[in-house]
């Protein structure tokens, strides 16, 4: 793992253990969970079914409401949307830092609680089951092309050391408390959601992670 | 719900979704903490949460059951005002003053983690307060004042 | 009284010349002074010498009629009064007082007379006086225009050495002393032997004393408050939460209120549905109001929550739905009949441009909003005998009048407390917040009822700044300007506003439109400024320094473009062409404090800008980095000559206050109109500055000119066009419209 994680362990997670105690009380709301279905592949999966999944992927993850928390080592989130006109960074100088959760400056969580209530309030800071944060530095997604997001997406070294089933769980998992994967389909507020569903979403990591994770061939 | 405001415990018969701010500012008359956008754009309604800030307006009271709260009125009074008040009146930094109930709130959690912070430090953790009036270079004067009244301390 | 609105609409009509008569030279000289009341609920034993003091056995209250919006005007007015009554700060209360005709302004007729500031002749100041007398005789109470100090400067200090002469010939009577003889210091008279008697204790004696008319002002050299810093008076209650604000206030059974106003301003409510509102847990009562509905509830969340939850049918706008017709508007009102007024022909504008060859330009600045952090809020009690009501204000007996037309009651009969404003930049000049509650309280007769609009709410309401637009023509000529010829165009601020009081608009032109622009200082050989009134478009307002704030932009930012196509020096050039010393020195103030001339590091530029405006010449250098992500700004250097500076932290603090809302503005925000509904709805979407983007700010005030001014609004008009000028000097490009983020970014 990398240097920066470590230092995000080292200097975050404390604070999001803590965080988590301070600002998760009640958050175990009741709404309807999300029922998601592991529909495994009957036999082989041709590359080329793994490649079509893979690009509905790569529109998930390149999309706005995923790719804004997936940035570079500048730590600085994006905002997009129509009263913006185009992508900007995220307003009021907001950095968060190595550890990814602001806790250099502003933890995120100042204005983004953990909650699981569904987002209703246009331009509100959205929250999500999971404590607010980037994701991590070598997840880098925003601005980045097909190839270099899948690289990304199938190398444990930079995929929080997951293999195919462990991206499949990652799902799961993030259905479960309704994390950000989760949020990404149903942002609220108004928002523009990630093209497909939860469950087209999984579909898709099912069959792509079946198919031995292909990459799109460089263009051109 | 039972809610620990400044020390105190205190009954709230609230909705589960009402922002914290309001369950403060109408059910407890806890007036420091302002409204000011109602969607954490201008900060004038943080406060604490063991010890972490928070934008009172976009969390619910729910959240925070069980945990400390504090609001500008826990931090210090005028007979025994905290360092950053202090420093806040030194530099009289406030004009019209509504957000700076905000601001103090803001600088204060900035400086219990870090008391000695760099001008980055200060420009990441303060920009997300408004200020209409246009206070901030004295914002900037009064946040070192107050990180140097504490080493002091 | 008459109502304020008749004798308005009558003494306007006479026209404000006309009316001159002799009347107004001057607060001391007018024959018929108002009454005071603080007579009318005067306690035994308490005395009162004029509007302004009042001393009991208990205390000593100073009223402080000028209303604190975060200016600081409730310090500055006590410190005014207690440099003459020998009072220090903590020895005393301050009190905004009833409405009262005999805070009338003054100062306000210096803006509103068509003069150059410098102009001292006898038709400048015969018109100001007649002015004055208008003022007076509507018992204009207006905090504005940046006049609290220059209106209270010498009222309040002579109301101080009133007071302090009849508390001296009280305590003569009591002593059996000589009047000579006494001396006063630290809220009290002291006699010839060293023992001093409180004012307080006075009191009874100084209410059966006629007061002292005769007295004089201290010299300068004497001053102990005026010209050295002052801790705020509010500054503690502010610095620890403890200060309430009129969205603040709780008074025993009172109900909090939310509305929902048609988002097409002025547009008409066809139909609604409130039944899911009316079911929501706290909802007391769903009461129409003009142009919408409020919702009564036990929680301002809880009125919000139901206010949202009722479905309209609104009516259209009256005004074009989209921006483009706005901006056609403005762009066809330049044409002869739309010209308000030609303010300045020097020389022959149209031969030297036929000859030369000429540089033109158009430029724009749009609708913006006020949004002060407070959003706007009150609290009225209606019963049968009137009203009760609190709430910030910038014009009380204008709110007293409105109410008592809603309620049905006389204007005395509405009981006025006037709070402390979270902020207002011209937001508080308007009460239409006021009059909905009055509306909602009327249907709840007996119940005090507050009205909180939410932010989206004070967005959609807001009246916001002028849109306007500039055309612009010039000729440079052997390295210097030539000709200017300079024609602005924007709808009456005046006409919108005063649509909205029971007040009409003055006769004569609208000097707004011209604000800034008709009296740049420079001896140029050639120059004409026209206004032209576009027709009313969206509802508008007062907005921090009115016309000047796009008229300011216009017209020293293509002075700039002709300096630069002469090849000459920013600085230096206007330097060359200004014919006035006051101003002379402010411009070269900021020269020497930026270092003018002196080299920067590539992709930095520094742009100079000079504007007059409320009377006070004020120029700003702005330095910026050009980055890779965009436009920073480094520092600003800003002079201003204001003749007399009351409190120096306080100056300071205005300026640089003054400077980020120039430029946050002209950086970042902008209203649009579409579907007739303005798009931003909170400061996601208007943002201003924020911390980090501010510069260092330098600022030296000045004080050579002949008359004291207030600061609060001539440091904004400058900033844009510095800044322009800057990011022109830095990049090579040119920006003519406001906001400037629709072509660069800013770091």
């Amino acid at each position: 793992m990398k240097k920066t994680l470590g230092l995000a362990s080292a200097l975050g997670l404390g604070v999001i253990a803590a965080m988590g105690v301070a600002l998760s009380h009640g958050s175990g709301d009741d709404d309807a969970a999300i029922d998601l279905v592991v529909n495994q592949p009957e036999g082989d999966v041709s590359r080329e079914e793994g490649l079509a999944a893979w690009d509905r992927i790569f529109a998930v993850a390149s999309h706005p409401r995923c790719a804004n928390c997936h940035t570079d080592e500048n730590n600085v989130p994006m905002w997009s949307g129509p009263s913006y006109g185009k992508t900007r960074p995220h307003g009021m100088n907001i950095n968060a830092g190595m550890s990814r959760i602001g806790i250099e400056s502003m933890p995120c969580t100042t204005c983004h609680t953990q909650s699981t209530k569904p987002n209703t309030i246009p331009h509100a800071p959205p929250h999500t089951g999971h404590v607010w944060m980037l994701a991590p530095v070598e997840f880098v997604w925003f601005g980045k092309d097909t190839q270099t997001i899948c690289a990304q997406m199938r190398d444990p070294e930079r995929n929080g050391g997951r293999d195919g089933a462990g991206l499949v769980e990652h799902i799961l998992h993030d259905a479960e408390i309704k994390a950000f994967i989760t949020w990404g389909f149903n942002p609220g507020g108004g928002r523009e959601p990630a093209p497909g569903t939860m469950q087209d979403h999984l579909n898709d990591m099912v069959t792509w992670t079946a198919a031995g994770m292909p990459c799109p061939d460089p263009a051109g | 719900m039972q809610l620990i405001v400044n020390g105190e415990t205190v009954d709230a018969d609230v909705e589960e979704d009402m922002p914290l701010l309001w369950v403060l500012r109408d059910e407890l008359n806890v007036k420091g903490p302002k409204y000011g956008c109602g969607i954490a754009q201008c900060g004038a309604c943080t406060v604490h949460v063991d010890g972490m800030p928070v934008r009172s307006c976009s969390i619910t009271a729910k959240q925070v059951e069980g945990a400390e709260v504090t609001t500008i009125e826990g931090l210090g009074t005028p007979d025994a005002l905290h360092a950053v008040q202090e420093a806040w009146i030194d530099h009289q930094v406030a004009q019209c003053g509504y957000c700076q109930s905000g601001q103090i709130m803001s600088a204060a959690a900035l400086l219990a983690i870090y008391p000695e912070p760099s001008d980055e430090q200060i420009d990441r953790a303060l920009s997300a307060n408004l200020c209409r009036c246009g206070t901030y270079p004295r914002i900037r004067e009064a946040v070192k004042s107050a990180a140097a009244k504490l080493q002091g301390a | 009284m008459a109502g304020i609105g008749t004798i308005a609409r009558r003494t306007f009509l006479v026209g404000s010349v006309a009316i001159a008569g002799g009347v107004a030279f001057g607060y001391y000289m007018v024959r018929k002074p108002h009454a005071n009341p603080l007579l009318d609920d005067l306690a035994e034993g308490e005395a009162t010498f004029n509007p302004w003091v009042k001393i009991s056995s208990e205390g000593i209250t100073l009223i402080t009629p000028h209303t604190d919006l975060g200016q600081g005007a409730y310090s500055m007015q006590a410190a005014l009064i207690a440099e003459e009554l020998d009072l220090d700060f903590g020895q005393f209360e301050v009190s905004p007082g009833a409405p009262s005709a005999a805070y009338y302004n003054t100062a306000l007729a210096d803006e509103a007379a068509p003069f150059l500031s410098t102009d001292r002749g006898m038709q400048a100041n015969m018109t100001r006086g007649a002015m004055g007398a208008l003022f007076k005789i509507l018992g204009a109470q207006i905090s504005g225009g940046s006049t609290s100090v220059p209106d209270s400067f010498d009222k309040l200090r002579l109301a101080g050495a009133v007071a302090r002469e009849t508390l001296k010939k009280a305590a003569a009577a009591k002593a059996g002393v000589s009047i000579e003889d006494l001396q006063t210091r630290s809220g009290a008279v002291v006699l010839p032997d060293g023992d001093s008697i409180p004012y307080t204790d006075l009191a009874a004696a100084a209410a059966k004393v006629k007061p002292v008319k005769n007295v004089e002002l201290r010299a300068p050299s004497e001053w102990r408050l005026i010209g050295k810093p002052m801790q705020r008076l509010d500054i503690v209650g502010k610095s620890t939460g403890t200060l309430p604000y009129g969205v603040d206030l709780e008074i025993d059974g009172m109900v909090h209120a939310a509305v929902k106003l048609n988002p097409r301003q002025g547009g008409a409510l066809n139909s609604y549905d409130a039944s899911a509102a009316e079911a929501m847990r706290g909802v007391i009562k769903v009461v129409p109001v003009t142009g919408g509905v409020a919702v009564v509830a036990d929680n301002t969340w809880r009125a919000f929550q139901a206010a949202n939850a009722i479905e309209f049918d609104w009516g259209p706008a009256p005004y074009p739905a989209e921006m483009d017709a706005h901006w056609e508007t403005l762009s066809g009102a330049f044409k002869e009949d739309r010209l308000d007024k030609v303010w300045r022909d020097d020389g022959d504008v149209d031969a030297a441009i036929a000859a030369g060859d000429a540089v033109d330009a158009e430029y724009r600045a749009p609708y913006v909003a006020h949004a002060p952090l407070e959003p706007i809020s009150a609290l009225v009690r209606v019963d049968d005998n009137g009203a009760e009501l609190w709430a910030g204000t910038q014009m009380p007996r204008f709110v007293q009048t409105n109410v008592a037309a809603i309620v049905g009651c006389e204007p005395e009969d509405v009981q006025l407390h006037n709070q402390y404003v979270g902020g207002s930049f011209g937001h508080r000049l308007e009460d239409e917040q006021i009059k909905c509650a009055a509306e909602v309280a009327k249907a709840m007769k007996g119940t005090p009822v507050k009205l909180t609009y939410s932010r989206e709410e004070d967005f959609a309401h807001d009246f916001p700044r002028q849109i306007a637009m500039g055309k612009m023509k010039g000729v440079v000529e052997d390295g210097r300007v030539a000709a200017y010829d300079l024609s602005i165009a924007m709808p009456s601020v005046a006409d919108s506003q005063l649509s909205r009081q029971p007040l009409d608009p003055p006769p004569g032109p609208d000097s707004q439109i011209a604000a800034g622009a008709w009296n740049l200082p420079y001896d140029l050989p050639h120059f004409r400024m026209s206004a032209y009134k576009a027709p009313p478009l969206a509802p508008i307002s007062s907005w921090r320094s009115v016309g000047a704030s796009s008229n300011g932009f216009f017209a020293d930012a293509f002075l700039d473009e002709l300096i630069h196509a002469a090849g000459a020096d920013p600085l230096e050039e206007r330097l060359r062409l200004m014919n006035n010393d006051v101003a002379r020195k402010v411009l070269e103030a900021v020269g020497e404090m930026s270092g003018w001339g002196s080299a920067m590091e590539p992709n930095r530029g520094r742009g100079v800008a000079f504007i007059e405006s409320f009377g006070v010449p004020c120029a700003e250098v702005v330095e910026v980095s050009a980055t890779d992500a965009g436009v920073k700004i480094d520092k600003v250097f800003v002079a201003a000559d204001v003749g007399r500076i009351v409190d120096p932290i306080n100056f300071d603090n205005h300026v640089k206050g003054a400077v980020v809302w120039g430029l946050g503005h002209a950086m970042n925000c902008e209203i649009t109109y579409s579907d007739g509904k303005a798009q931003q709805t909170n400061y996601h979407a208007h943002e201003g500055m924020r911390l980090y983007q501010c510069p260092e700010i330098l600022v030296r005030g000045l004080e050579n000119a002949d008359r004291i001014r207030g600061i609060g609004e001539p440091p904004v008009p400058p900033a844009a066009p510095a800044l322009a000028n800057a990011i022109f000097a830095a990049t090579g490009e040119r920006i003519r419209e406001m906001p400037f983020n629709k072509h660069i970014e800013f770091v």
